[in-house]
């Protein structure tokens, strides 16, 4: 089938690359086409995820995917748009619902899956009667979002026209065979599902770590309590980390949008006000540790960071805990240096060059002649580093562990000052 | 001699009525009332005409007010009981005017800098307690001077409060008693808050008591360690070295100087609450305001002089017109503690009955002051200014236009709709003050008890808008009068020795009440002192 894309979040190029993969023949419409056609001449995207760069250079030399003006209207063979615009971006998804109508005699769908507020994909209906606009919510886990659009655990498809379900189905075939993952529903409830799903994510780990603060206070180590719940088939493992605070782009717009749209309701939700601000207190866990450990003093300091990202996997730093530890440090007087496998340019961009920050391509870099090391993101090349030389580096042997990752016993025989989140 | 000259002319004005004085002269509003930056002030509703002003202005200068003003402004020590100058003034003069000198304006704008700093470290969430959490809540523990400026402006200017200081909170300590600080710390975090102790002798007994409560219980919650008190408080003091001995740091000590007097000193260090809510900027343009009066005190001929045109009436009504009550009526519900903070600065400054020379005065000098905002004044004692049989001057002050600002978005027409309503019972009260029944529309005959009789003189001050800006301008013009009646008085509106033996005898009263030891108490005392004892 012919379909379009118009956008440039992660969706859009997931989306185009895995359909494209599928047989399908997908144009891309990104708002900076010029930016993109050099993008993809260089074969490096913007957006890194496994394997996305590599898929994106595959489809396009084999033919079936292609970059195109965001202000043309469909091709006349299209069967499918799909609008994965940024929630800002909402004039633009107006105007392409408004000049996809089909020429006569042929069958058109708008597939919505932009992370707008619930009620949206009703109110583009209205403005294109000829074409049917339903929503298919994003469910990617960044880092891994390939793999869960091709493996997709559910589809969640709001949708109330039979004949365009039937189409959505015939599109994601590929997708969808092992056993039917298409759950249809109308299209608030399917936005007003994705929100719910995420919240309830985030208050999962919000509950963690307010039970990490209390396990600390009680001489517990959270992690003997985590694997003891998880084990619990009410509960399920999935989301109980303790940590540093969780980011990115999508998990805390998300719970924003829905502490929001519950607040303006009338409603109200104390306890998503809450997950929210338990979260942005748990970013700066790492730096009350360290004021506490140095006696409320940390002028002239030398901290290094190994992780920025909000996630492993991913070069994103958008609500990572890493923002609000850079300037709680650097407001006390810290000079810090950052390694991180992919967040290095986005952090030379947003900060530019200062003498309190330095950016290490070698984790060793970062913390040679350290006052302590925060482990802020669990990239796999952390787990397990050369201690021995790591602490020979270091001013002072002190790891703040941001997600639980070391085995604290071990740490503290091999002449580490070890702090984790909760134990 | 003019004094006498000034009592035949009041003689002769005593038998008009307001009313008249406004049928004799239809100019009357254009001869009386002046501009200056951001404010109107109309004296036709008082008691005088132009005639009156000019032998005013021939007091003026017969006690050398222009000589004075030159002194206060060099520096000089016009503070003799206590050896110092008033500078004040030097607080908001901007760098490069000229008008400090320039090691004190190094001085100032040191602190001012200091300020700065703190103030975005609170903003940005970067003022770290002791467990590492940013500072929600900001406390000022003062008294007097200390307390009464900064929280008068903060009210005052709760409209233009920092949207970076969103979710910080300012509050204010002052009463010695404790009820207020025990209220108060019931509702706070101790890992969260930032006590700023402000004493410019740090001696001030309440003052310590309050800090005291305040560090015990800080090191209740996080203990006893000397972080706590680096972390969870300021001091704002001329006395490093008691504050350094009571365990603040002298990096979190902001300084102020001999040189400026409590109720004055609003505009130096003493304002970090006011910096706090509202951000430095508009700080600074409360600074520039006033440093706008300054000049205009400095430069303007008597006849356009705005504080000296407020306070030669004021002279007028208390030596000429024998009226001994003066009350403060602001229309807008912001300035709430204006009327506290001006019964400090006059009748601290000017209710003294000593001359610069040591000897008894011989004319009445500061009137009482009280008042309240306006509109609820009206359901209280206006009964007695319309009615009652003691005659009063009042200050009206109002801004023109309100609810303009962006903070008002939502709801700003019903808002505007109040304003007027407050501002058309500013004009309506004070011009049924001045004119009496002559106000009302027909002169038709009603019984005595609804009778108005009227001829109780007022003035209006008006604002373009209640601003940093306008506010400091406002706040000066009250200062300037201040010093210019001490003038014509002859005395020191400087030093405050009226309020310091009630200190040293509570001393030994609070022996008495501890062990028991009446010896020397008056019959009185002791008696209360065994009822408190026995209950």
């Amino acid at each position: 089938m012919y379909l379009d894309i118009y956008g440039d979040s992660l969706c859009a190029l997931v989306t185009a690359a895995a359909l494209a993969s599928s047989g399908h023949h997908i144009t891309l419409r990104p708002p900076n086409l010029a930016e993109w056609q050099s993008a993809v001449g260089k074969g490096r995207l913007d957006i890194q995820e496994p394997g996305l760069d590599r898929l994106f250079a595959e489809q396009i030399s084999e033919g079936r995917l292609s970059v195109g003006d965001i202000k043309a209207p469909p091709r006349p063979e299209v069967s499918a748009v799909f609008l994965a615009v940024h929630s800002h971006q909402r004039a633009l998804a107006e105007h392409v619902v408004t000049v996809s109508a089909p020429e006569a005699g042929r069958q058109r769908v708008v597939i919505n899956q932009s992370p707008f507020p619930v009620g949206t994909t009703e109110e583009l209906q209205l403005l294109c009667p000829q074409v049917p606009v339903v929503v298919l919510p994003e469910l990617l886990q960044e880092g891994g979002a390939l793999q869960s659009f091709m493996r997709p655990a559910r589809l969640l498809l709001g949708c109330d026209d039979r004949d365009a379900e039937v189409l959505v189905r015939e599109i994601f075939r590929p997708f969808n065979r092992l056993s039917d993952h298409f759950l249809v529903m109308g299209p608030r409830e399917a936005e007003f599902t994705k929100l719910a799903i995420t919240g309830m994510l985030a208050t999962r780990v919000s509950y963690m770590n307010d039970m990490a603060n209390l396990a600390e206070t009680l001489g517990v180590d959270i992690e003997n309590v985590r694997q003891g719940m998880g084990s619990d088939p009410r509960i399920g493992e999935a989301y109980l980390y303790a940590g540093c605070g969780f980011g990115g782009p999508g998990l805390s717009r998300d719970v924003l949008n829905l502490s929001e749209k519950l607040s303006t309701s009338g409603v109200g939700s104390e306890l998503l006000r809450q997950v929210i601000e338990i979260n942005e207190r748990q970013k700066e866990v790492l730096f009350r540790k360290l004021w506490g450990h140095y006696d409320r003093n940390l002028e002239g300091k030398v901290v290094a960071i190994w992780g920025a990202a909000f996630k492993p996997g991913t070069g994103r730093v958008d609500n990572a805990p890493v923002e609000r530890l850079l300037n709680a440090l650097w407001a006390q007087g810290v000079i810090v240096k950052v390694h991180d496998p992919q967040a290095l340019p986005t952090l030379r961009d947003r900060y530019g060059e200062r003498p309190d920050l330095i950016l290490c391509e070698r984790p060793y870099d970062a913390s040679q002649d350290a006052d302590a090391l925060m482990l802020v993101t669990e990239w796999k090349a952390y787990w397990s580093p050369d201690f021995d030389h790591l602490r020979q580096g270091m001013r002072s042997p002190v790891i703040l562990d941001g997600r639980n990752i070391y085995d604290p016993a071990y740490l503290r025989q091999a002449g580490f000052i070890y702090y984790g989140v909760g134990r | 001699m003019v004094w006498n000259d000034l009592k035949a002319h009041a003689d002769e004005l005593a038998q008009r009525h307001l009313a008249d004085l406004f049928v004799d002269d239809p100019q009357r509003f254009a001869r009386l009332h002046r501009k200056a930056g951001p404010l109107l002030l109309d004296l036709s509703k008082q008691r005088l005409n132009g005639d009156t002003l000019s032998r005013l202005f021939s007091l003026a200068d017969a006690r050398e007010l222009k000589a004075w003003i030159t002194r206060l402004f060099a520096g000089e020590e016009v503070n003799g009981t206590e050896g110092r100058a008033a500078m004040h003034w030097a607080l908001r003069a901007p760098t490069g005017s000229g008008l400090a000198p320039t090691e004190v304006e190094a001085l100032v704008h040191g602190e001012l800098e200091r300020m700065a700093r703190i103030v975005e470290q609170l903003h940005s969430g970067q003022w770290r307690g002791y467990t590492g959490e940013p500072i929600t809540d900001v406390v000022n523990i003062g008294v007097g001077g200390s307390d009464l400026g900064p929280l008068m402006v903060c009210r005052a200017l709760e409209d233009f409060a920092e949207p970076a200081a969103n979710g910080l909170n300012v509050h204010f300590v002052s009463s010695m008693d404790g009820s207020q600080v025990a209220h108060l710390l019931r509702a706070l975090r101790p890992q969260t808050t930032l006590f700023i102790i402000s004493s410019k002798s740090f001696t001030t007994v309440d003052t310590l008591y309050n800090a005291d409560t305040a560090r015990t219980w800080l090191q209740r919650a996080l203990g006893d360690d000397e972080a706590v008190i680096r972390c969870h408080f300021l001091a704002v003091s001329s006395a490093v070295e008691k504050v350094t001995e009571w365990g603040i740091e002298e990096r979190n000590c902001l300084r102020l100087w001999d040189w400026v007097g409590g109720r004055y000193s609003l505009w130096s260090a003493i304002g970090l609450p006011v910096a706090i809510r509202v951000g430095m900027a508009r700080f600074r343009e409360l600074l520039a305001g006033a440093h706008f009066m300054d000049r205009h005190f400095l430069e303007a001929p008597w006849e356009d002089n705005i504080p000296v045109l407020m306070a030669l009436v004021g002279v007028w009504n208390t030596n000429f017109l024998d009226i001994h009550g003066h009350a403060i009526l602001p229309y807008d519900g912001r300035l709430k503690y204006l009327p506290s903070y001006l019964e400090q600065l006059e009748m601290e400054s000017n209710g003294k009955s000593v001359t610069r020379d040591g000897e008894p005065v011989s004319e009445k000098t500061c009137p009482i002051l009280w008042g309240d905002v306006g509109p609820n004044a009206q359901h209280a004692f206006y009964q007695l200014l319309h009615q009652g049989t003691e005659p009063v001057t009042c200050d009206f002050i109002a801004p023109a236009r309100r609810y303009h600002e962006d903070v008002h978005s939502e709801g700003a027409g019903e808002l505007v709709r109040q304003h007027e309503l407050a501002l058309a019972n500013c004009l309506a009260q004070s011009r049924l003050l001045a004119l009496g029944e002559a106000a009302l529309p027909s002169d038709e005959q009603v019984p005595f008890y609804k009778r108005y009789r009227g001829n109780q003189p007022s003035t209006t001050l008006m604002m373009d808008e209640l601003a940093p800006y306008s506010l400091g301008a406002l706040l000066a013009a009250y200062e300037h009068k201040v010093f210019t009646q001490a003038v014509i008085w002859s005395i020191n509106p400087f030093d405050q020795w009226g309020v310091e033996m009630g200190k040293k005898i509570a001393t030994s009263t609070l022996q008495a009440i501890r062990e028991g030891d009446d010896g020397g108490m008056d019959v009185s005392t002791s008696g209360l002192l065994t009822f408190i004892r026995n209950s």
